[in-house]
């Protein structure tokens, strides 16, 4: 199947909607809580709207695209929608938008409301631009906007705790960020302005040391982001530190774009073959199969509850980047696969941290004994997420695990299974035990503040976000092979790559 | 209009003879003086506009001044580095409207019609150093912009501020001494003080040292003048102590003329060609390395957000100078743009910091907590700044990095390409601390909370400025393409 260009003005609308929502909205909103929940709710479902909008034409084999503007002589802004960017836009809106609808209820009796929601909706105009670049320099652009301005939603709570964990984010993220910016002008200066597509931007004529050097440049830097370990320090820290709508999307998304990043340079910049020529992918599985039992075995220690789940974000994104590093195809589309699966796991799992953070006072895996019976929906939910994210079929976690799966035995490397069960019986032993604490353990002796028999479920705006990630959860594993879900999406992107 | 010939004159005369006027004007009414500078910015800047339309049509173009031919005469030659007259004129009208409320308060009443006067005799300084031809004149006019800098760091008459001035006279006048020695010895040698003429002379001179020797005086007393690195210790005190407008003008523009004394050179001496630069080039670039990594490392010590600003000021110089010694197409453009975006930059900074001072009388970063709940717009427009300064996409000082880094590669030097943007990250802890103190602690002074914004005269610019560090990111293209002919010009021979 030939992908077809098609000129179009809609995909900088992607960006330009959440913008319109955060310079407009907000402002215009100051005094009305109502109005500005209903304003960015629109705004966000409009984001969502315009990302759905381009998947029917992409699975069509069309590609969208947008000449920006000339940023330099030679270099313009330039948006292109393929099946790899239409995958993570759709993702990222739609968990955006539960986030918010979450944030009117998480935020009501918050400080700087105004200053979150602006710099929240504009964080969705960044990351649905990196979604969509379409050369090197777009890609950057958004790319940092969207490192740097979320800062003041890291240390949002202006805690020193926060204040620290913002100061350790911006720096790892800095470093991550120069890293990128001198593997992108180096690609520049040896391939020049080039379109992100499936071809690769070099080749090996430019030299073998100048490319290890781009490959490295890049896969640090966006390891940082992704948080590969040894680079992921700020992930365990800013999660917590974070308002819960806000770790949601930080951890279903904003490290995912890592991800999204390491795909974009392994598929588009290199490609497949210069790639397996230059035998750099071996080192690169070394470190993503090491991420992703470090950082679960790690995890099984955390008591603190968001704490556990960021070191779980880290394991499950090392998967990401052990299904690229494989280079096949099969591989590839579990990796695609598992950054939309994984975003709606982990972010049902935030949100009903949030809910238990806000309506329970429980910050603590410990404080967690009994609790579903107060809160028998929230914990529905987090049962389901966590259910998905050990890979129990039928769920989606299971979808993407298969597809790993099959691609390590297609590329010959049936090791990795072992990994790959490996990470999911350590996610066993870190979700696990919560769930049958919350059901099957007997409550905390009487609450100091509330008699143990209450209720303690939130409001509708809070819990519907929560059940409406896990049924997501739940179509992404029972309807996977519907068309139009993220796996045609996956399947079209990797046969782009490998053929 | 644009072709009429004499506006490269009058951009010179307008704001000298205002400067002259400036006491007798305000003679009866201390009001008219900073009305009457505004008045004589307005039409400088009007011939400034012109002559930038014309270069742009026409390309390079020279004037002779009285009529005598070159090289007996002086001439005055206006090419597209020339250009810089642009950003001369507009923080200069933008310091001089933001002075209006701010040294009624910080200066004595009776030497207030001076301050206007040596404002204005430091911008023709600085427009006549861009424009001229001539390697006296640009003795001459050099020396006029840093006297009167000398009298405006001290002017508000503190103690301190005297302490600086003469430690900025020292260093100045020591430097000036040397350039004009070296002027003479290329006199010596070559007959002639036009720069073009000189510049084809110099290729066939036999006796290379006296040469040598006189470029080797001049560019070490222009990086005093534009404080790289280790001759740069005038300059934090010296900025940071000067009313805030004029700290705008010296960082932003004053150190500047060192560099683009600098360019000047380099274009003579590549007329040339026949003259190995490698030497200078690697001098630069290394100074220029250290000077970006030392500003940064200083800057993240200080407490003071003026001498914060100030020791930034190094490292965006050392970017600049690490540009010009890169001598590839990429690096040079990247370093003269920057020259005028930084400008840009470093003013709304400064501006901002200004106007902080004078609403709260607070200036440690540790007093100004809290700030940004108080004077949003302001706080707004120095985040812009300090996004723009540290070089993030898309704002004004991201083009320069991408294009000083890329030149790092094209000149064979990706190692420096590193330097830069590190060093940028260096950049970015310090300022970080600013926006955390403006925004995200609680204040040390809960009093601060109650003062507002500055007045309109200090807002408008501060505001103006910070849009146009974003709108300069985003049109980046238009300075980079206008200056690229000129450049290619320059390497090409």
């Amino acid at each position: 199947m030939d992908s077809q260009l098609t000129a179009s003005i809609i995909p900088p609308l992607a960006f330009l909607i959440p913008i319109l929502g955060a310079v407009v909205v907000v402002p215009l909103t100051r005094t009305s809580e109502r109005w500005r929940a209903i304003g960015l709710s629109i705004t966000c479902l409009l984001t969502v709207v315009v990302a759905a909008g381009l998947i029917p034409g992409v699975l069509d084999g069309q590609v969208y695209e947008t000449y920006l503007l000339r940023l330099t002589p030679r270099i313009w802004m330039y948006m292109r929608v393929d099946a790899m960017g239409a995958l993570f836009g759709i993702t990222a809106s739609t968990l955006w938008l539960l986030a918010l609808i979450y944030s009117t209820g998480y935020m009501a009796d918050e400080h700087r409301k105004s200053r979150y929601y602006a710099f929240f909706s504009l964080s969705l105009a960044w990351t649905m631009g990196v979604a969509y670049s379409g050369n090197l320099l777009t890609f950057l652009v958004f790319y940092e906007l969207f490192s740097i301005l979320t800062y003041p939603l890291v240390v949002h709570e202006e805690t020193p705790e926060a204040m620290a964990a913002g100061t350790k984010y911006i720096i790892y993220i800095l470093i991550g960020g120069s890293l990128v910016l001198l593997a992108i002008v180096f690609t520049f200066f040896l391939a020049g302005d080039q379109t992100l597509s499936t071809q690769g931007l070099l080749d090996m004529s430019m030299g073998k040391g100048n490319l290890l050097a781009i490959f490295w440049c890049f896969l640090v830097g966006f390891g940082v982001k992704a948080a590969l370990v040894p680079l992921h320090g700020w992930v365990p820290d800013a999660h917590p530190a974070a308002p819960a709508p806000f770790s949601t999307v930080l951890s279903g998304v904003m490290v995912a774009a890592g991800s999204f990043g390491i795909m974009r340079v392994v598929f588009n910049v290199f490609g497949v073959s210069l790639l397996s020529e230059l035998g750099v992918m071996q080192y690169v599985q070394y470190i993503a199969a090491f991420t992703v039992i470090f950082a679960a075995i790690l995890a099984v220690n955390q008591d603190n509850l968001k704490r556990r789940l960021a070191y779980s974000t880290i394991s499950q994104m090392g998967y990401v980047a052990l299904g690229v590093s494989l280079l096949g195809e099969q591989a590839m589309i579990g990796a695609l696969v598992h950054i939309s699966n994984h975003a709606f796991m982990k972010g049902t799992l935030f949100l009903c941290a949030g809910l238990l953070i806000k309506h329970a006072g429980i910050h603590r895996v410990s404080e967690m004994r009994g609790i579903a019976k107060r809160m028998p929906v929230t914990m529905g939910a987090f049962a389901v997420a966590a259910l998905a994210m050990i890979g129990t079929p039928p769920l989606s976690g299971f979808v993407s695990k298969w597809y790993l799966g099959l691609g390590m035995l297609d590329v010959d490397k049936p090791v990795y299974l072992a990994v790959l069960l490996g990470g999911a019986l350590l996610a066993a032993v870190y979700l696990l035990p919560i769930v049958y604490a919350a059901y099957f353990k007997e409550p905390i002796p009487a609450g100091d503040i509330t008699p143990a028999d209450k209720k303690l479920e939130a409001p509708l705006s809070m819990l519907l976000p929560a059940v409406a990630a896990a049924a997501i959860t739940l179509i992404l594993g029972l309807a996977a092979s519907a068309p139009g879900m993220p796996l045609s999406l996956a399947r079209l992107a990797a046969k782009l790559a490998f053929h | 209009m644009v072709s009429w010939p004499h506006w490269i004159i009058v951009a010179i005369i307008m704001p000298m003879a205002g400067a002259v006027l400036t006491p007798i004007v305000s003679r009866k009414n201390d009001k008219a003086a900073p009305v009457w500078a505004l008045f004589i910015m307005s039409l400088t800047s009007l011939a400034a506009l012109f002559l930038i339309v014309r270069v742009a049509q026409e390309g390079p173009f020279s004037y002779l001044v009285g009529g005598w031919a070159r090289p007996y005469g002086i001439e005055l030659h206006f090419d597209e580095f020339s250009a810089s007259i642009g950003i001369i004129c507009l923080i200069g009208w933008l310091a001089l409207l933001f002075s209006y409320h701010y040294v009624a308060e910080s200066i004595p009443k009776p030497r207030i019609p001076y301050y206007y006067t040596l404002v204005l005799l430091n911008l023709t300084g600085m427009i006549g150093f861009v424009m001229t031809g001539d390697l006296f004149n640009l003795y001459v006019f050099m020396e006029i912009l840093s006297l009167s800098a000398y009298a405006l760091v001290a002017v508000s008459g503190e103690r301190v501020a005297e302490m600086a001035a003469f430690k900025y006279l020292v260093m100045g006048a020591v430097s000036s001494l040397i350039i004009l020695f070296s002027i003479g010895l290329l006199y010596a040698v070559t007959g002639s003080l036009n720069m073009a003429d000189i510049s084809t002379r110099l290729a066939g001179i036999e006796s290379r040292l006296p040469v040598m020797l006189a470029l080797a005086g001049m560019a070490m007393a222009l990086m005093v003048k534009a404080a790289i690195f280790p001759l740069h210790i005038w300059l934090p005190d010296a900025h940071a102590i000067a009313p805030s407008p004029v700290s705008a003008i010296l960082s932003g523009l004053v150190v500047k003329t060192g560099v683009f004394g600098l360019l000047r050179v380099y274009q003579i001496f590549y007329g040339a060609g026949t003259y190995e630069l490698a030497g200078l080039n690697t001098t630069l670039i290394w100074l220029g390395a250290i000077s970006i990594i030392m500003g940064a490392f200083f800057a993240i010590f200080q407490e003071d957000i003026k001498m914060m600003l100030a020791y930034s000021t190094i490292s965006n110089v050392g970017y600049i100078v690490m540009g010009l010694g890169l001598a590839s197409q990429y690096g040079i453009i990247g370093a003269t743009v920057h020259i005028f975006n930084h400008a840009l930059i470093k003013a709304t900074l400064f501006l901002g910091a200004g106007a902080l001072m004078y609403k709260t009388g607070y200036r440690t970063l540790t007093d100004l907590r809290g700030v940004g709940k108080a004077m949003p717009l302001t706080s707004m427009a120095m985040s812009i700044g300090a996004i723009s300064i540290v070089g993030i996409p898309p704002t004004a000082g991201f083009l320069c990095k991408w294009y000083i880094a890329l030149g790092a590669f094209q000149a064979g030097q990706p190692a420096f390409g590193f330097a830069l943007v590190f060093g940028a990250l260096f950049i970015f802890i310090y300022y970080i601390r600013m926006v955390n103190s403006f925004y995200f602690q609680p204040p040390t002074h809960p009093e601060i909370l109650e003062v507002g914004e500055a007045p309109v005269s200090m807002l408008f610019p501060v505001l103006l400025l910070a849009a146009l560090c974003l709108v300069m990111g985003i049109l980046g293209r238009i300075p980079l393409s206008f200056i690229e002919p000129a450049v290619t010009r320059m390497l090409g021979g």
